[in-house]
């Protein structure tokens, strides 16, 4: 049965988990479908950025090179005879041009010239044009680097609409003298480089587009979805690990009530079977002595205040551990009248077992917020336990101490003691620690349980130190209350719940 | 006419602004003269020129003038011929600038092939544009050198 539902949870962690598999494995091919996607983008935007400037370029560096020629014809036709201090004028509003010669056709030996102030680059790069004018011919020198100056304004026109923020962006530049043209991979981008047509063809234009899917790291998108993948896995295998030792716990608990009822059933069974035995006695054999009589009385009472404690016991367990807030009643409590009350009510019975029993209390210990029933049964169970589990020495010996902060109520035995194995699962239900006489010593497993469930109820805590073969001491430590506000509560509400629970 | 003191003021001051103007474009070209002469030189060296000046009809092309000594002068071009044909292409309506893109068109050889009309009679003229000569580079470096930067033209450049 355990075995089914064991699969029974695994099954979703395992379906989940072939969910999330699925999933990050299509999410990473989908995201490098996506990158590959965005990347041709960028390349094929960056081919079509630096074609499309590059021809930008030429038709600006064609139209600066005719608006020259346009111009120097204009001023011819204002003035039929060029002069040199003209073609100065004209060398200077084209700033790219260095010099300048104009030939008449009617004299060629009657020719002008003139050349810019001799600037720090006469050893720059220098190309020659000419062309005819209605009357003559002009040939002139630039400078290559001034002409891409002069057209470099277009470069800030983005080649292609922008339609969104989006879109690729390109970033152009006029490279000198390229190593190669066409395109590059760069690790964050493409480049393109588109040559220029002459006379400019030792330029070259750069486009780069930069993409946001190439980057490495947590930002690609690639490895993103697998990184969450991973977590999202490692939770569900936690989850999955979390379910499984739930479902062992559970199943041990499960385990350990089955015991519980047959413990209980026996326990039950054992004082009930005492008691009808002693009741039939009674009434069946009139001859009894006084003394025999009084004997049976005495073993049927000893086993009805077992039966009921070990019931008041179940119970108690079965109300706190439903949380039900009203099943205590705080109420302000002497600690060492309490402690003093209980041993005198149970000493008899104690000793009748051949204990002997020393008490050890403080003689100011201030009044406390206590649910006196609920203390005393705590206090009861340990004692319990020291009979129950005794040795040879029958000694316990019980304690009501004070400090800055807490209270404490210790009961110290000889008896059998605890193993270490078991020391950490006493408390738990049902759970019995394991002696090679277990079933012989009576007892449901829920004496500790109980008695710890009173101390966190209380705000405090159980401790034990034990040690097989030498004895256990338990420790109940309340936290303590100043008693500078110790005002009498009305016992109109307390006495009555004692006497009707006593 | 009288004279004002207006007029003699408006002279005064275009005086002033003339030879202001003189004084400041004395240097007329601050490139050093030896740069100058090497540029004008390899600007020139090896141009090709024809020797001919055009006037434009309406329409058609005339010649009016030939450069002495030039290819046209040796080709036995005369001021009056009427262009009708330049290298295959008709120039009967053509204007100066369509004349000169057909001179650019054959600047790589410099041939020619030109039907004139003269007096009425149709004929072919076949000539060879030539590069500048020596003494003409020669003399527009002086004239240059001369005008912008006032150094006598007597001394023969060397080449």
């Amino acid at each position: 049965m355990l075995r089914s539902i064991r699969v029974s949870i695994l099954l979703p962690f395992l379906i989940i988990s072939i969910g999330l598999g699925v999933l990050a494995w299509r999410s990473y091919a989908l995201s490098a479908r996506l990158e590959d996607g965005v990347n041709a983008l960028a390349m094929q935007y960056a081919g079509y950025a630096a074609d499309i400037t590059a021809r930008r370029i030429d038709s600006a560096v064609r139209n600066g090179l005719f608006d020259a020629s346009e111009e120097w014809q204009q001023l011819e036709r204002k003035t039929p005879n060029p002069d040199s201090e003209m073609l100065s004028q004209w060398l200077r509003s084209n700033e790219w041009i260095t010099s300048a010669i104009y030939v008449p056709d009617a004299d060629p030996a009657s020719s002008i010239f003139a050349s810019e102030p001799a600037g720090g680059a006469t050893d720059a790069a220098r190309l020659t044009r000419e062309f005819y004018t209605s009357s003559g011919l002009v040939r002139y020198t630039y400078d290559p680097a001034r002409l891409v100056e002069h057209v470099r304004p277009v470069l800030h026109q983005q080649p292609l609409m922008q339609r969104s923020q989006s879109d690729p962006q390109a970033q152009l530049a006029i490279v000198a003298t390229p190593q190669h043209h066409g395109e590059a991979r760069l690790t964050d981008g493409f480049t393109y480089v588109a040559p220029l047509a002459p006379p400019l063809q030792g330029y070259a234009i750069k486009a780069f587009v930069r993409t946001a899917y190439g980057t490495s790291g947590w930002e690609n998108a690639r490895y993103f979805s697998i990184w969450v993948s991973v977590v999202a896995l490692f939770l569900t295998a936690l989850g999955a690990l979390l379910a499984m030792r739930g479902l062992n716990r559970e199943a041990e608990t499960m385990k350990l009530r089955g015991a519980l009822i047959a413990n209980v059933s026996h326990e039950l069974r054992t004082p009930l079977s005492m008691i009808r035995l002693g009741a039939e006695t009674l009434k069946r054999s009139s001859k009894l002595t006084e003394k025999q009589r009084a004997e049976i009385e005495d073993a049927v009472l000893r086993e009805v205040l077992h039966l009921s404690h070990m019931v008041e016991n179940v119970l108690d367990v079965a109300r706190i551990q439903n949380r039900s807030t009203k099943a205590l009643a705080f109420t302000p409590v002497r600690p060492r009248d309490l402690v003093t009350a209980l041993i005198t009510t149970y000493e008899s019975w104690i000793t009748s077992r051949g204990f002997e029993v020393t008490v050890q209390t403080e003689e100011a210990v201030d009044e406390q917020l206590w649910d006196r029933d609920a203390v005393e049964r705590a206090v009861l169970n340990l004692i319990d336990n020291a009979v129950k589990y005794s040795g040879d020495v029958k000694f316990i010996a019980i304690a009501l101490r004070q400090s800055a902060d807490h209270v404490v109520i210790e009961v110290r035995d000889r008896g059998i003691g605890i193993a270490a194995a078991d020391l950490s699962r006493i408390f738990d239900p049902y759970y019995r620690a394991q002696f090679s006489d277990t079933q012989t010593r009576r007892g449901a497993g829920l004496g500790l349980t109980l008695v710890q469930q009173i101390m966190v109820s209380h705000g405090g805590r159980v401790e034990v130190e034990s040690s097989p073969g030498i004895g256990s001491t338990f420790r109940l430590i309340f936290p303590r209350q100043r008693s500078q506000a110790a005002e009498p509560v009305p016992a109109l509400n307390v006495l009555p719940e004692i006497g009707s629970r006593s | 006419m009288r004279i004002r003191t207006s007029h003699l003021v408006v002279a005064a001051v275009s005086l002033l602004v003339v030879s202001a103007y003189a004084d400041d474009r004395k240097p007329k070209c601050t490139t050093p003269p030896a740069e100058c002469e090497r540029i004008i030189r390899q600007m020139l060296s090896g141009r090709r020129y024809l020797g001919v000046q055009l006037q434009e009809l309406n329409p058609g092309l005339v010649v009016k003038s030939i450069v002495d000594d030039g290819p046209a002068d040796r080709a036995s071009l005369h001021p009056g011929d009427r262009f009708m044909a330049v290298n295959g292409k008709s120039t009967k309506d053509a204007t100066i600038q369509d004349f000169k893109r057909i001179l650019s068109d054959a600047k790589e050889t410099g041939r020619l092939w030109i039907i004139v009309q003269r007096e009425g009679l149709l004929k072919k003229i076949e000539l060879r544009m030539e590069p500048y000569t020596k003494a003409q580079i020669d003399k527009i470096v002086a004239q240059h050198l001369a005008e912008a930067h006032s150094i006598a033209s007597s001394a023969p450049p060397q080449p």
